[in-house]
């Protein structure tokens, strides 16, 4: 005896179709059907009131530590010198766009990353400027979203330049690691392909750089 | 002052009013309670990974994209969490799955229907998690394959064939009691 459901009987089950519009052989087939789902336990669960209660300790736990850490951190920044380098990359729409990128790269000369570096150094020891290139001829709004700006897209817009198709932006980026990507026209999110990418955890992937003393990418 | 919405939450947690964030625990503490059960097999798991799932939240609060869509982005993490608890268990070999879900504390329907009700619940643990996340999805928490599709970005022909295996599973598994 066969224990695999007809595929009428699947498409009765997923509610594609009703038993009336089934073969009578098929009848007895789908009446064990019903009763499998018959049998779903659709009852609610609800969790004791507690869990708030732990959650939020941990909450605070971790809030705590995130504020020492960070005063910590100011201290050595403040306390120790460093070199600040600023890594300055070419973010394209797609492989296929990758040559074309290239060329863009070396006709869009970029400043020597020592020379903004080196100002920012100057002036500000805990950030640099970075400066965002994305080449995206169709594009009409283009903006950087990432962890130093809580993924807002509208922060940090991008400005076309005289280079047909490129876009830029010059951000400060305090030192450390960031998660980013570039929004194009408001909805579509991209990568730079060239860049490495970090799983977020929630089935998509990020890149990411970091910016800091002997900065290189992770 | 009216019910303030789970962007504005998300964004006082983030300026550092860290007090905000259990309004959100308040709202999605049950809300996704069932959807764990069900794919945990257990209350108590539940209440693990949806404590262990806010708590991360919170940690990588920073990352979401879209604070008015916190509770899809929540449900991910937990999903996700789900997954991986199954996984664990599998490896650890069979006799960790006591089927304690409120199945066991109900009286509300013939012996065979709370007997085939625990059947199920049983099955649907023998499944793959993916296999099981869509039967769930779809046949518990009542959402369409295009909604499901939503959630998961996955897309619908694979769910349904991720499902139509489920099905000759659990009819395999259930032969006995269908």
């Amino acid at each position: 005896m066969t224990t695999v459901f007809h595929p009428l009987v699947k498409r009765f089950l997923d509610g594609e179709l009703r038993l009336a519009d089934l073969p009578p052989e098929l009848h007895a087939e789908a009446r064990a059907a019903e009763r499998l789902l018959g049998a779903v336990d659709r009852a609610a669960v609800t969790l004791p009131a507690a869990l708030e209660a732990r959650v939020m300790a941990e909450v605070r736990k971790h809030a705590t530590a995130s504020a020492d850490g960070a005063a910590r951190s100011w201290w050595h920044r403040l306390a120790e010198p460093r070199e600040i380098r600023v890594r300055y990359r070419l973010w394209t729409l797609g492989p296929a766009l990758a040559a074309a990128a290239a060329l863009v790269l070396l006709l869009t000369p970029a400043r020597p990353a020592v020379e903004a570096g080196t100002l920012v150094a100057a002036t500000a020891p805990e950030s640099a400027f970075v400066r965002f290139v994305l080449f995206a001829p169709g594009a009409h709004q283009v903006g950087v979203a990432g962890t130093f700006n809580h993924w807002d897209a509208s922060a940090a817009p991008l400005a076309r330049t005289g280079a047909a198709g490129v876009w830029t932006a010059t951000v400060a980026l305090p030192v450390g690691q960031h998660q980013y990507a570039f929004v194009v026209d408001g909805r579509r999110w991209v990568n730079d392909p060239a860049a490495p990418t970090v799983d977020d955890g929630f089935g998509r992937r990020n890149s990411v750089m970091a910016v800091g003393a002997g900065a290189r990418a992770l | 002052m009216g019910t303030r919405t789970d962007g504005e939450l998300v964004r006082a947690v983030l300026a550092g009013d860290t007090e905000q964030y259990a309004e959100l625990v308040r709202r999605y503490r049950d809300r996704y309670a069932r959807f764990a059960a069900r794919m945990l097999g257990s209350a108590d798991e539940a209440e693990d990974a949806v404590q262990d799932a806010f708590i991360r939240a919170f940690e990588q609060l920073g990352q979401c994209r879209d604070p008015d869509n916190f509770a899809g982005w929540f449900f991910l993490i937990l999903r996700n969490r789900c997954l991986a608890e199954r996984r664990r268990a599998v490896r650890a070999g069979p006799g960790v799955d006591a089927v304690s879900v409120p199945a066991t504390q109900r009286a509300d329907g013939p012996l065979e229907q709370d007997e085939r009700r625990r059947a199920l619940q049983q099955a649907l643990l023998e499944l793959t998690p993916e296999q099981r996340e869509v039967f769930v999805l779809k046949h518990v928490e009542d959402l369409s394959y295009e909604e499901i599709a939503g959630r998961l970005g996955a897309s619908v022909p694979s769910l349904k064939m991720r499902m139509h295996r489920a099905y000759d599973r659990l009819r395999e598994r259930l032969k006995d009691v269908l």
